[in-house]
């Protein structure tokens, strides 16, 4: 028999109201809301304000003294792609145990530094007034959300990395959750280049492919991450698509090619 | 406020109930709402997977009894960060606990269908002839029986997800949010699902081995590799 | 007596690199501002662009081949932008008010400038980019020549180096349109000078030659025969050979 009490009326422990949606050709300005221009002091209220408020996050990237946020950005960045990197790491033990963190949380922070002045020129040219300062911090954002969003999956990749001895799947599943990961924090770099006044976006979508494949071709500079060789670094050079052939290729000549430590 | 353990008939209360209680009881009674689901999925699914087990033996009815909650309760923990993160990520402002609530809720009404098909499966299972040497995995009897109980977990999934809808809707103000979020739980819990589904085999009976809680080398291989490579050799050979 | 040095490090410290991102979004009233009164320090900082953007971009360039080929490079390429600026500085001068945009010298070497300016930082700031993937690349050797990677790097040079003159170009006409006030009068002294700037240009890059090197010639600066022979004869040459055989 369902409840035939009537519902009560709103109580003050209900959610405040989600405010209404704007209609189009209104766009709010950064800090037009009270709640986007409370500073962000700590690392959990960065982490809330990024899921829940990235407006407010933008916003204080703008304000004096956002080098402090920024620096908290990334320092939660880097331990975050740590803690991954041990989940990666599981899938062949050993020296993987220590080498993937150091190698997916300074290689993702060189791919940006190495992204990070062609950023800064195509936010010019798009006619962007933002500082470089300002495009550092959306950076360090994307970093920040990317490598949360890792955090989130590692569960599902650790669980996988148990379950199989197939390398190419496990990159293709880690390529996947960090592509998904990173899907998220280029919407947040988006948000914040269209609160800048850009007037085209073609810059920065040429940027993200770079970014992307700059990112990709790292992991194979950095070979290997999951698997394992005689050296830390690897001997020769290659590009991400031809080592990704010889990895397909010597998973079908010998299935079971990894050994776990 | 009315709590759901205050009810004289708290699953018809929880299964009843409007989509704004659901919220009047995520906000307010968050803890007894999670405790709620968890009993509901132990018990519901629980029993159903009593009923699944038993055409192999007593024993592989008590171990699917506790494996099939543990999947549903593992792939929701496993699963608790990364839903709680893409849910405002895609519109919807909750916080963790919440978004493990709701998700917790969905598997509780589906658990609940499950417990109440749970005698039917009984009755399916106990038409089936049982495992004998004349019984093979080939069999139309266990195929049918195989098809059957698949088919009442995935009523009992859809109706869980058909659930969340209306909530989902609710909170949002707007049903492409609502759409978007329910599809990455959706995924993500599928795809975690399935692997731990894979992890804790058997469920109804491994041919070639004895009645045991997990088979060997659970960790071997994936789900979605098996699929992969059973699809290759459909196409290649 | 003041120590020249010293003036001029003080002088940079006063410049004001935000102009850097004004030259970047195109702001044409601000640019054509800037040509109204001659600025010492903004000269200063147009070709400290030149020379620290199109220099990073070269030692990127020449890093393929050899450690020392990349100092080269980097002095060369800022050097060939350089005097090609200032070698054009008065024909570009002549050129403009007999075309239809009434420029003084001065305006028009400010215009050019700007415009490689805006060039060579974009080239700059591609240059870990090219650094990367040289990283990434096999070394230079008669096999590589022979494999994909060299006409990949080739291939992604003459991209970005194209991108970063279009850019310099296209600011160029934005300025041009709003100094003349009528876009065809633009267009004109655009190509023009661009006509002018590739003629002198190239016959430059052509002497200070080899800007990456092969893998069987030694590194140097120059070349032996660097005077010797010029690269519009060295085309002529190439189209005659094709015809004979």
């Amino acid at each position: 028999m369902n409840d035939q009490n009537p519902l009560p009326p709103v109580s003050a422990q209900l959610p405040p109201p989600i405010p209404p949606v704007l209609p189009a050709g209104q766009p709010r300005r950064l800090g037009d809301d009270p709640s986007e221009r409370l500073a962000i002091p700590n690392v959990v209220v960065a982490i809330e304000a990024i899921l829940r408020q990235p407006r407010r996050v933008m916003f204080q990237l703008r304000q004096p003294g956002a080098g402090h946020l920024i620096a908290m950005m990334l320092s939660l960045s880097v331990v975050c792609s740590l803690i991954y990197g041990v989940v990666v790491g599981t899938f062949s033990g050993g020296v993987q145990l220590w080498a993937a963190p150091v190698k997916i949380a300074s290689g993702l922070m060189i791919s940006a530094l190495i992204c990070l002045p062609s950023l800064y020129i195509f936010t010019c040219l798009s006619g962007s007034r933002a500082r470089l300062v300002e495009i550092f911090g959306l950076l360090a954002g994307l970093l920040m959300l990317m490598t949360i969003l890792l955090i989130g999956f590692a569960p599902v990749a650790w669980i996988f990395s148990q379950s199989t001895e197939s390398l190419p799947w496990m990159g293709t599943l880690h390529l996947a959750f960090w592509f998904i990961a990173t899907i998220f924090g280029l919407r947040f770099l988006e948000a914040g280049f269209s609160n800048s006044e850009a007037r085209s976006r073609a810059g920065l979508n040429t940027w993200v492919v770079i970014f992307l494949l700059v990112a990709v071709q790292m992991t194979t500079a950095l070979r290997p991450i999951l698997g394992t060789a005689d050296t830390i670094l690897p001997t020769g050079k290659k590009f991400f698509l031809a080592h990704w052939g010889a990895c397909l290729s010597a998973e079908n000549n010998a299935p079971a090619s990894r050994s776990r430590n | 406020m009315t709590a759901i353990g205050n009810h004289s008939r708290p699953v018809s209360a929880f299964l009843g109930a409007a989509p704004e209680r659901f919220r009047e009881w995520i906000m307010s009674r968050q803890v007894h709402l999670i405790v709620f689901c968890a009993t509901a999925i132990v018990i519901g699914a629980g029993s159903y997977g009593l009923a699944v087990g038993i055409w192999r033996g007593p024993w592989q009815a008590l171990y699917t009894g506790i494996k099939l909650p543990l999947a549903i309760l593992l792939t929701t923990l496993g699963n608790g960060l990364l839903n709680g993160m893409l849910a405002p990520l895609l519109g919807l402002n909750v916080t963790f606990r919440q978004s493990l609530a709701v998700v917790l809720m969905s598997f509780a009404v589906a658990a609940m269908v499950l417990g109440a098909l749970s005698p039917v499966a009984l009755f399916i299972v106990w038409n089936t002839p049982p495992l004998t040497a004349g019984t093979t995995s080939s069999s139309p009897e266990y195929g049918l029986l195989q098809l059957a109980l698949a088919g009442f977990v995935a009523l009992a999934g859809v109706i869980g997800n058909v659930r969340l809808m209306p909530l989902l809707r609710l909170w949002t103000g707007s049903a492409a949010v609502a759409r978007n979020v329910l599809l990455a739980w959706l995924a993500g819990n599928l795809f975690l699902g399935s692997q731990i589904c894979w992890v804790l085999r058997p469920f109804i009976w491994d041919a070639r081995r004895p009645v045991e809680f997990i088979g060997p080398d659970p960790f071997q291989g994936s789900f979605f590799e098996t699929i992969f490579n059973a699809g290759s050799r459909l196409v290649f050979s | 007596m003041p120590d020249p040095a010293e003036g001029f490090f003080m002088s940079i410290t006063r410049l004001n690199v935000c102009e850097i991102g004004v030259l970047l979004r195109g702001e044409r009233e601000a640019m054509a501002a800037w040509m109204e009164q001659w600025n010492a320090e903004r000269l200063r900082l147009h070709f400290l662009l030149v020379i620290g953007g199109a220099g990073f971009y070269g030692a990127a360039m020449g890093w393929w081949r050899a450690p020392e080929q990349a100092l080269f490079t980097a002095i060369k390429f800022p050097l060939v932008i350089s005097l090609t600026v200032t070698g054009n500085a008065l024909i570009n001068g002549m050129l403009a008010p007999l075309l239809g945009l009434n420029l003084s010298f001065r305006q028009s070497f400010s215009a050019v400038l700007m415009s490689f300016a805006v060039a060579s930082a974009i080239l700059g700031a591609f240059s870990p980019l090219m650094a990367f993937m040289v990283w990434n690349a096999p070394p230079l050797s008669p096999e590589t020549l022979q494999g994909a990677t060299y006409p990949l790097i080739k291939l992604a040079n003459v991209a970005v180096i194209a991108f970063a003159g279009t850019t310099g170009n296209v600011r160029l006409f934005q300025l041009l349109v709003k100094l003349g006030g009528s876009r065809a009068v633009a267009r004109r002294v655009l190509w023009v000078w661009l006509a002018v700037n590739l003629f002198l240009g190239s016959q430059l890059s052509w002497i200070l030659r080899p800007f990456i090197g092969a893998p069987n010639l030694p590194v140097e600066f120059f070349r032996a025969a660097a005077l010797r022979g010029n690269f519009y004869e060295n085309i002529f040459q190439s189209w005659q050979q094709i015809f004979n055989n």
